[in-house]
C-alpha cells in the first residue's frame, strides 16, 4: 500500500514536468507580450527593454524554461509579472477559496447525483425515471454562466435570500456551489442510474431478496455499494471538470479563487502565474485521483494495492 | 378642544424638528460601498498601467482639476509659477501635510516620487507622462522646482493624474517594490486591507485637512471607510447594486445603464469621457493606401445612428480625433466628416472602384473588403455591428474579428491588421503624439501613419507653452488628420455612474474620478 502510494507520487514528477512544458510552449505560441501589456506601449523602447531584461524575458526560450524548472525544483514558482508578488503567495491567497468551492460543489454533485440516479433506477421506465433523466440532461446542457445568473436573479434579486457575489459569509458559497455542482451532478446521476440498474439485475440481489432482506437494505447495502465503484472514478474525473468550471463560476459570483487568478494572468500574459496555477491544478487533480484509487479498496475489499 | 389639539400638534412638530438632523447636514460614519471589475495590478501608482478610482482616494497630487470647470487648481501645491522659457515650474507646497505613515510631505517627497517614477528600474507604465524632465530641485522644504530639458506643455494634465500621486520617501525606503501591497499616500483615505479578487478596504484619514477648495468639507471625509468590491461580471454588479449591497455603481455599460436610469430610483452621473472610439485604418495595407478610400469611410459612417443604436444615446458623436472634452479639441473643423453616403460612393468611384453584383465595390476582381479587429467588449462589438451595416449600405464589406487586448496589442505592432476599432482616453491633445508620431510605428501608432507635417505639429504641440498658440497648433493638426483620415472618429461615450438615493453629496468629475470628500450616507 505504502509502496503503491509512493509510486503514484513519483509519477507526479513526469506528469508535472510534461504539464509545465506544454503550458510553457502554449503561452509562447499565443500572441501577446507581458511587457507590452504592463507598459501599454506608452513607455519608451529602452524602458521596455530594461523591463524585459529584469524579468528575464530577453533570454532564449530553452534557458527561460530551464530556469523555471530549476527554481521549481527549489520550491520557487517565481514572481508575478503583473503584481510583483511571489506566485506562491498569490496561489496561497486564492487556493483555499477554490478548494472550498470545489469541495462544496462536489458535495452538491454527489448528493444530487445519488438521489436522482437512485430514484431513476428504482423507478426504471416510469415517470420519475424519465423526469430525472430530463432534469439530468438539462443540468449537463445549461451553461454555468447563464444558470448562475438565473440563480442570482431568483435567490439574490427577487427572494433576497443569498448574496449575489463575494465570499465573506457562509451563504455566499451556496449559489456558486450549486451552479458549479449541477453539471457534475447530472453526470453522476446518469451513471448512478445505469450502474445501479446493472447491479440490481445481478443474482446476488435476487438472493438477498430471497433471504428476506427488506427492499431498502437490498438497495443500500447490496445495490448502491456495488454501484459505487464505477462512480468513484467518474467522481475523480469530475473534480478536474469542477476546477475548470470554477474559472467561469468564480467570475460570475465574484468568488476570489484560483480560476479568476488564472483568467487575469492569461489576459495579462503573466507567464509565471499561469504556470503556477496550472501546475497546482494538475497536482490537485493527480492527488484527488490517487485518493479515489485508494477509496476503491475501502468500497470493494477485494481490491488490494501492492 | 381644537386649541388644545393645535397646541399638541405644534409641540409635536417642534419636537420632531429638534430631534431630526437639519436638512443637508452631513452625517459622520458608515461605509461607502463601491465596485470595480478587476483587481488593479498594484496600489502603487507607479506600477499600474491604468489608475482606478481607488488610487485617487489613497493619493493626492500636486494639482487637481476643479470639479465644475475642469481647470487646474491646487491640491498638495498651494501655487506655482512657470519660468519664462517654459522649462522650469516652481511649486509652493501646502504646509502641514502628512502621509498616512505620519511622515511629512515636503519637497524631498516630491523629488523622491519623481525620481522613482522615471527610474527605468521602476518600469512605471506612466513614466512618459512626466515628459522630458531633467531634475527636481528642492530649494527649501516647501518649494519644489521641476526643471525640464525642453518645455513640456501637457505637464499639468499629467500632474493631476494619479500616476503622479505623491509617495512617502520613508515608505519607499521601507517597502521597496512592495509599496503597492501596503500603500502609503497623502489622500483622504488610508489603506486597511486588500483581499485579492474580493475587496479593497480604505479608512478615512482623521488627520486629513487639505482637500481642494471645491469641496465643502476641506477636512477628513465623513464616511468611516470605503469598501471597493471586485466583481467581474457586469450583470452581477448591477444586481448587487439593485439590491442595495453597493452604494455607487461606477462606469456602467450603456445597455444596463439605460434600464437603471429609466427606473428613476437612482442618482445618475453622465460624464463625457475624455476620449472615444475610432476606426483606425492601417495605411500600409493596399486597400487603405489610397486616401480616397479612407475618406470614403469617413463619409459612409452615420455617427448619430451609432450613438442612438449602439450606445443607447449615452454618447456624443465625434467629429475630430479628439473628443470634445479633451484639451485642444477644436470646434467647427472644416474637414470634419458627416454622414454623406453619396459622397462616399463618388470618392470610391474616383479611386477606380466599381459596384459589383452584390452591391460591394470591386476593383480588378477584388471586393472592397477588410477585417476590423476589436476587443470582445459589448460596447465595441455593438458599435462594430452598426458600422458594419452602414458600410455595407455604402458598398464596403467589413468583417469583424474580436481579439483580446494582449493579442491585439502584439499583433498590431507588426502591422498585421487591416483596421482596428478601439477606444482611448486622455485629457490632453498631446495623446495624438502617441498615435500618429512616425517614430512610434511599432507601438502606439497602430495605423502605421507617417506624415512630416503631422510629426512637426505633434512636436510643436508639446513645446508650445502659450495656450492660445498651442490650441492653434492642435486645430491645424486635427484638420490635417481628418483630411488624411488614418482614423475615422466615431463616438465618445459617457461614463455612467449611478448612486443610491441615500448617498449624498457624491460627485464624479469630468475625468471620471469619484469625489467622495463631501459624501455622507443617510438611509
Amino acid at each position: 500500500m505504502h509502496r503503491y502510494i509512493a509510486q503514484r507520487l513519483l509519477q507526479l514528477v513526469p506528469v508535472l514536468l510534461s504539464v509545465s512544458i506544454l503550458v510553457f510552449l502554449m503561452i509562447h505560441l499565443v500572441p501577446g507580450d507581458p511587457v507590452q501589456v504592463m507598459l501599454q506601449d506608452y513607455g519608451s523602447a529602452e524602458q521596455a527593454q530594461a523591463l524585459r531584461h529584469t524579468l528575464g524575458l530577453d533570454r532564449p526560450l530553452p534557458l527561460q524554461f530551464g530556469l523555471f524548472v530549476w527554481r521549481l525544483a527549489h520550491g520557487d514558482l517565481g514572481r508575478s509579472i503583473r503584481t510583483g508578488r511571489p506566485v506562491a503567495s498569490e496561489i496561497a491567497l486564492r487556493l483555499p477559496y477554490t478548494l472550498r468551492l470545489t469541495a462544496a460543489s462536489m458535495v452538491v454533485a454527489i448528493a444530487l447525483g445519488l438521489v436522482f440516479g437512485t430514484l431513476a433506477a428504482i423507478h426504471h421506465r416510469r415517470l420519475l425515471d424519465y423526469a430525472a433523466t430530463v432534469v439530468a440532461l438539462a443540468g449537463i446542457s445549461l451553461p454555468s454562466f447563464w444558470f448562475g445568473l438565473v440563480l442570482i436573479l431568483i435567490f439574490s434579486y427577487y427572494l433576497r435570500w443569498l448574496p449575489p457575489a463575494g465570499a465573506d459569509t457562509a451563504g455566499s458559497l451556496i449559489l456558486p456551489a450549486v451552479t458549479l455542482g449541477t453539471g457534475a451532478a447530472s453526470i453522476i446521476a446518469r451513471l448512478c442510474r445505469s450502474s445501479l440498474l446493472e447491479v440490481l439485475r445481478q443474482e446476488f440481489i435476487r438472493t438477498a431478496r430471497a433471504k428476506g432482506a427488506g427492499e431498502l437494505r437490498v438497495l443500500y447495502r447490496h445495490g448502491l455499494r456495488n454501484a459505487l465503484i464505477p462512480m468513484l472514478s467518474i467522481v475523480g474525473l469530475q473534480f478536474a471538470g469542477l476546477l475548470g468550471g470554477a474559472v467561469i463560476v468564480e467570475s460570475v459570483f465574484g468568488w476570489p479563487g484560483l480560476g479568476r487568478l488564472a483568467v487575469d494572468a492569461i489576459f495579462n500574459r503573466d507567464i509565471p502565474v499561469i504556470q503556477g496555477v496550472v501546475l497546482v491544478a494538475a497536482a490537485i487533480f493527480v492527488a484527488v485521483n490517487l485518493c479515489v484509487d485508494l477509496l476503491y479498496a475501502l468500497v470493494d475489499p477485494r481490491i488490494r494495492y501492492v | 378642544m381644537l386649541r388644545m389639539r393645535l397646541a399638541c400638534l405644534l409641540v409635536l412638530v417642534l419636537a420632531l424638528a429638534v430631534a431630526a438632523p437639519s436638512v443637508g447636514a452631513p452625517i459622520r460614519g458608515g461605509t461607502l460601498n463601491l465596485v470595480t471589475d478587476s483587481d488593479p495590478p498594484s496600489l502603487d501608482p507607479h506600477k499600474t498601467p491604468s489608475g482606478v478610482f481607488v488610487h485617487a482616494l489613497l493619493y493626492d497630487t500636486l494639482v487637481t482639476a476643479d470639479k465644475n470647470t475642469g481647470n487646474f487648481i491646487p491640491e498638495l501645491a498651494d501655487s506655482w509659477t512657470i519660468g519664462a522659457d517654459g522649462r522650469v515650474i516652481t511649486f509652493k507646497l501646502h504646509p502641514g501635510v502628512r502621509f498616512h505613515d505620519g511622515t511629512p510631505f515636503n519637497s524631498q517627497a516630491v523629488r523622491a516620487t519623481i525620481e522613482r517614477l522615471i527610474n527605468p528600474q521602476t518600469a512605471a507604465p506612466g513614466s512618459s507622462w512626466i515628459g522630458p524632465i531633467d531634475r527636481v530641485e528642492t530649494p527649501d522644504d516647501l518649494t519644489a522646482r521641476f526643471v525640464f530639458k525642453q518645455p513640456y506643455a501637457p505637464i499639468f494634465s499629467s500632474l493631476r493624474i494619479v500616476f503622479l500621486g505623491m509617495l512617502s520617501p520613508a515608505a519607499i525606503a521601507k517597502l521597496g517594490p512592495n509599496y503597492g501591497q501596503t500603500p502609503v499616500g497623502a489622500g483622504p483615505y488610508k489603506f486597511r486591507q486588500w483581499i485579492p479578487g474580493d475587496r479593497i478596504v480604505l479608512d478615512r484619514d482623521p488627520d486629513y485637512a487639505w482637500a481642494p477648495k471645491f469641496y465643502k468639507n476641506r477636512g477628513a471625509p465623513y464616511v468611516d471607510s470605503v469598501v471597493t468590491r471586485i466583481i467581474p461580471d457586469e450583470s452581477t454588479r448591477v444586481i448587487a447594486f439593485q439590491r442595495g449591497d453597493l452604494d455607487v455603481l461606477p462606469a456602467t455599460p450603456a445597455a444596463q445603464a439605460q434600464q437603471l436610469i429609466a427606473s428613476g430610483k437612482y442618482q445618475v452621473f453622465r460624464t463625457p469621457q475624455d476620449g472615444g472610439l475610432y476606426l483606425g485604418l492601417n495605411v500600409t495595407k493596399p486597400i487603405f493606401s489610397d486616401i480616397r478610400v479612407r475618406q470614403a469611410l469617413g463619409w459612409a459612417i452615420n455617427r448619430d445612428e451609432v450613438v442612438d443604436y449602439a450606445l443607447e444615446k449615452l454618447a456624443v458623436p465625434m467629429d475630430s480625433p479628439l473628443a470634445p472634452t479633451i484639451w485642444g479639441y477644436a470646434k467647427g473643423l472644416k474637414n470634419a466628416y458627416h454622414y454623406d453616403p453619396d459622397r462616399a460612393r463618388r470618392l470610391l468611384a474616383e479611386a477606380g472602384w466599381k459596384p459589383g453584383p452584390d452591391g460591394i465595390f470591386q476593383k480588378a476582381g477584388q471586393p472592397l473588403a477588410f477585417t476590423v479587429w476589436t476587443y470582445p467588449l459589448e460596447t465595441n462589438v455593438r458599435i462594430a455591428v452598426v458600422v458594419q451595416t452602414q458600410l455595407k449600405k455604402a458598398g464596403v464589406r467589413m468583417n469583424i474579428e474580436q481579439i483580446e487586448p494582449a493579442a491585439l496589442l502584439a499583433r498590431t505592432a507588426s502591422g498585421a491588421q487591416d483596421a482596428i476599432l478601439i477606444s482611448y482616453g486622455w485629457p490632453d491633445a498631446d495623446i495624438l503624439y502617441y498615435f500618429f508620431n512616425s517614430g512610434r510605428m511599432a507601438s502606439t501608432n497602430r495605423v502605421h501613419f507617417s506624415n512630416p507635417d503631422v510629426d512637426r505639429l505633434l512636436n510643436e504641440g508639446r513645446v508650445t507653452v502659450d495656450p492660445a498658440k498651442r490650441l492653434e497648433v492642435y486645430r491645424q493638426l486635427q484638420e490635417t488628420l481628418l483630411e488624411q483620415a488614418p482614423w475615422i472618429p466615431i463616438a465618445s461615450p459617457y461614463t455612467i455612474t449611478l448612486a443610491q438615493p441615500w448617498v449624498h453629496d457624491f460627485y464624479e468629475d469630468k475625468y471620471g474620478d469619484l469625489l467622495t470628500d463631501d459624501t455622507y450616507i443617510q438611509k
